[in-house]
């Protein structure tokens, strides 16, 4: 599975295959790329993520133990960023003076605009594909994003979906978009989140509309069906990732959910339940990013280490969101079957179906944007 | 009720119900102190409460049962120590300059006349009465607009700044009742002026010195607005647990924050019951 | 030291040179870069700002945003007027009963403020949740309604800010309280003035200036409190610091933030002057 195939090689060359830096990409992948032990000697590698989106034990990382083992590369892990915008804001001055933030990788949504515009303004550095043989491994599905078609500048860390999700123990089960906006049973016990295109997205998808196509049309069909339920005491609060610890207090009943979220809740109560709606979740996806003088000869390095079916099995087994590399759920099969068969973390194909990326175009249009933060009364 | 009233109702033998209303009427200013100082304390009590908490899931809300762990594990949680370190460090840095600034300011203002004085007034009132968001947000606008990288001396910049105010006006106070005429006795006695600041006026003053130091440290270490608009990627301690709210709140959040009460208080009433046996020896 | 000595004169000067510079080089300057950058531009792509006399940046902020705007000065008022109901007997109570244990009761009011803002704001998130015993207790007594919620209400946002400002109020109010000569009030007494006359007559008056102080401590800072509002609010009880920090740090969209921030204190300023008046003016700045 994670050899190239000639079919693949030719199918991908003939696609207009940049994608492949053919000569780099061809003979790295013959030879195995080791990395150069001159280049890492000392160094460390600065690492901002998400909280608790890595694999942990005992309050270690043993994912990044084991690649300072091997590479001999220290890594400062930093869980700073709990919010697209406002780490970009933390950043955003420094990287516009062409000054350096000090990490080598960062890690962005794409249903924001931010890596986009991080592409866009050449804030970041581009990826070294000599020591990314591992890229192949990439999910075919995820290797041409519209705002870095050729996996230039980034690589997904996780996937995730939103759709819906409820306390068993305090409310019947929530099946519909529209079911958690009227049912009385809910009211003032339900949070949506504060992303725009997740709730905007989830919402359109209810109302029968295409959230990878925004018009204003639909945009305002969905805002006022939102709006609705906000003056009707429906909706309690727009949260981002707060909304876990509301639902493990009881405050909240219903909320749109992230997929991984919901995994790791349900394994300290097992009532709380992800669901995906009829109608449809969304999916996205949070990309690794260098910096602007970050040091992209070691991010590089390490991407390669992390798409590695074996490492991305392993950090899969604590994250629980959707596994960008191939063959890390084979892995997984062998040593924690219950995880491998998740579908939230492995979905099927019928799921992978009926999941929407938001219009990236809709996220740059500063009155949509205008518009969601009067409703967030912001 | 008139002292005669009192009397009188005290000669009739009055039942146990009248008794004890009267008890309440008499004690009932401090009934609602207790109630009150109850009120205050309430949620430092479930802080503390829950730092004993052994949650099983990634939030301390509801009691799960009792664990000593942690207390002695105060630090696993990674980020935390070196967060706590750098809201330490910035506290102390910040309170002692701020309380020299601020001293060398309620000096001037109290014991000289001199023009603009009104104006220094207002100045050093401003700062208190502003809002913090817009303390923090125009100093994030000056340091954007000048370059400078932001990081752990742009925090201790500002808090300098919003604390100076404190100092003054708590200095200030414990100057304007201050007896001059110690300081003319000393100079009677042939101690030139600089002496006299020395040995005479700043031991007396001392208390008020040290209340002003004590009160920038805790406004320092508290601060979150402020420093967050100012930070960039350092993290003091209430960044950390800004950041540690959204995602999972561990109870060494609770841990800390207990402690440090904890100790707040113990240097206060060291201090006070300090003060109170050297007035008693007076 | 001679030369201090030849120019006395430059004394005061020269004490408060290092802490006004500070204070103006950190303090004014800054308020007057925000002002420069509110009349500023931003441009959507690379989110650069140009300067463009953009005034339209206060009209936005005025009409966009009046309803937190209101919000706020509401919401701070009624918890200033909390603060000083609650706080008022209290002070009073250490003040005159406290005797040799006054400083260690002080430190009751005071202690609470050394435990982390948002840790005590998330304290009240416990207490005050949903399934825990206050609401619950409050359901079965009938005061809410057996849907009834605390949390992600205007009451929590209101009972948050006057919880944590508290202290502003008290400690004004005790200090101008523990001032009064207690001779004032054994000269009422000997004129037979009652308890209650003596106290509205005489303490209550001589306390003014404690009252000023803790009002204008309490009301401004809460006036510009977002944090109450986030965590224990919903959207409809965002206040106008709710809005100016979305502005900063989830839009970047400083300009219209920078606006937004002049106008709060222009309002600010505006309710101050009119309590200035009312009282006048000696008393604000002592």
């Amino acid at each position: 599975m994670s050899t190239l195939t000639r079919e693949e090689f030719l199918r991908r060359a003939a696609a207009g295959g940049a994608a492949l830096a053919v000569p780099g990409a061809l003979a790295a992948v013959a030879r195995g790329a080791a990395p150069d032990p001159k280049k890492l000697r000392g160094k460390t590698l600065v690492f901002s993520n998400w909280p608790l989106y890595i694999d942990v034990k005992n309050h270690r990382h043993p994912s990044l133990d084991q690649f300072t083992k091997r590479y001999g590369v220290k890594v400062k892990y930093i869980e700073d960023i709990n919010d697209n915008s406002s780490f970009f804001g933390k950043i955003q001055a420094q990287l516009r003076r062409g000054q350096s933030i000090g990490r080598d990788i960062i890690v962005m949504t794409d249903n924001s605009p931010y890596p986009a515009l991080l592409v866009q303004n050449r804030w970041v550095e581009k990826l070294d594909k000599s020591v990314l043989p591992n890229l192949k491994n990439l999910q075919p599905g995820l290797a041409h994003p519209s705002w870095d078609p050729n996996r230039d500048y980034s690589l997904p860390w996780q996937s995730g979906m939103t759709g819906i999700g409820y306390n068993a123990k305090l409310t019947k089960p929530i099946t519909s978009v529209d079911q958690l906006f009227t049912d009385k049973r809910i009211t003032g016990k339900v949070t949506l989140l504060n992303e725009m295109a997740d709730s905007i997205g989830l919402t359109m998808l209810s109302n029968g509309d295409d959230p990878g196509k925004v018009d204003d049309a639909s945009f305002n069909r969905a805002l006022a069906k939102i709006q609705k339920a906000v003056k009707s005491g429906q909706i309690r609060q727009f949260t981002g990732n707060d909304y876990a610890g509301l639902m493990a207090k009881g405050d909240v009943w219903a909320a749109f959910v992230w997929s991984g979220d919901m995994v790791q809740l349900h394994a300290d109560n097992k009532n709380l339940t992800f669901l995906l709606p009829k109608t449809g979740g969304m999916i996205w996806t949070d990309n690794m990013l260098i910096p602007k003088h970050g040091d992209a000869y070691l991010a590089s390095v390490y991407m390669n280490y992390v798409y590695d079916p074996k490492v991305a099995a392993e950090i899969e087994d604590s994250v629980n969101y959707i596994c960008p590399v191939k063959g890390a759920d084979k892995v997984l099969l062998a040593s924690d079957p219950a995880v491998a068969r998740n579908t939230l973390i492995f979905p099927t194909d019928a799921m992978r179906r009926r999941l929407h990326q938001f219009d990236p175009k809709a996220l740059f249009n500063p009155d949509y944007k205008t518009k969601w933060q009067k409703l967030l009364g912001a | 009720m008139s002292v005669a009233a009192e009397t009188l109702a005290v000669r009739a033998r009055p039942g146990a119900a009248l008794r004890a209303w009267t008890f309440a009427r008499r004690h009932l200013l401090t009934l609602y102190a207790l109630l009150a100082f109850g009120y205050l304390l309430l949620p430092v009590a479930v802080v503390v409460l829950f730092s004993f908490n052994h949650p099983r899931g990634r939030f301390n809300y509801t009691w799960e049962g009792f664990t000593w762990s942690n207390w002695t594990n105060w630090d696993a949680v990674p980020g935390l120590k070196p967060a706590l370190q750098t809201s330490l460090e910035v506290a102390a840095i910040a309170s002692i300059a701020a309380t020299v600034l601020g001293t060398l300011i309620a000096l001037a203002l109290v014991r000289y006349r001199f023009r603009g004085r009104a104006a220094t007034n207002v100045l050093i009132f401003l700062p208190m009465s502003s809002p913090e968001i817009v303390l923090g947000a125009s100093l994030l606008t000056l340091f954007l607009s000048l370059n400078v990288a932001l990081g752990f001396w742009t925090i201790v910049i500002a808090h300098v700044m919003f604390c100076i105010s404190y100092v003054v006006v708590t200095v200030k106070a414990r100057l304007i009742g201050f007896d001059r005429h110690l300081e003319e006795a000393a100079m009677d006695l042939g101690a030139n002026e600089w002496v006299t600041f020395v040995r005479v006026t700043l031991p007396l003053i001392a208390p008020a010195i040290l209340a002003a130091l004590l009160l920038s440290f805790a406004l320092s270490i508290d601060d979150f607005v402020i420093t967050n608009f100012n930070a960039g990627q350092t993290v003091t301690f209430p960044l950390f647990v800004w950041g540690a709210a959204r995602a999972a709140v561990p109870p060494q959040i609770n841990v800390v924050g207990s402690a440090i009460f904890a100790i707040a208080i113990a240097v206060m009433l060291a201090n006070v019951l300090v003060q109170m046996r050297r007035s008693r020896a007076r | 030291m001679a030369f201090i000595h030849r120019h006395r004169w430059l004394t005061p000067y020269l004490l408060l040179l290092p802490g006004l510079a500070w204070l103006v080089l950190f303090f004014v300057v800054p308020l007057g870069f925000l002002g420069h950058q509110s009349l500023e531009v931003q441009n959507p792509i690379d989110l650069s700002y140009t300067f463009k006399w953009a005034w339209h940046n206060y009209s936005d902020a005025i009409t966009t945003f009046n309803p937190q705007l209101v919000r706020s000065l509401e919401y701070a008022a009624i918890a200033t007027a909390l603060a000083l109901v609650v706080s008022y007997p209290l002070a009073y109570w250490i003040a005159f009963r406290g005797g040799r244990w006054k400083n260690v009761l002080l430190i009751i009011i005071v202690g609470p403020f050394f435990v982390t803002y948002l840790i005590r704001t998330l304290a009240w998130e416990t207490i005050l949740s949903d399934q825990g015993i206050v609401v619950r207790t409050l359901q079965h007594v009938g005061i809410l309604g057996p849907d009834g919620r605390l949390l992600a209400t205007s009451v929590a946002v209101v009972a948050g800010i006057t919880y944590n400002f508290l202290p502003f109020m008290a400690l004004p109010l005790y200090v101008s309280l523990e001032q009064i000569d207690g001779r004032l009030l054994e000269a009422a007494e000997d004129l037979y003035a009652s308890r209650a006359v003596a106290f509205l007559r005489v303490t209550l008056p001589l306390s003014v200036p404690g009252v000023v102080a803790g009002t204008l401590l309490t009301f401004i800072p809460a006036a510009g409190d977002f944090i109450n509002a986030q965590l224990l609010g919903t959207p409809q009880q965002y206040m106008i610091g709710n809005v100016i920090n979305s502005r900063f740090n989830e839009l970047q969209d400083y300009p219209a933030a920078a606006a937004i921030s002049f106008v709060l204190m222009a309002a600010i300023l505006g309710l101050v002057a009119i309590y200035a008046r009312a009282l006048g003016t000696e008393k604000l700045t002592g």
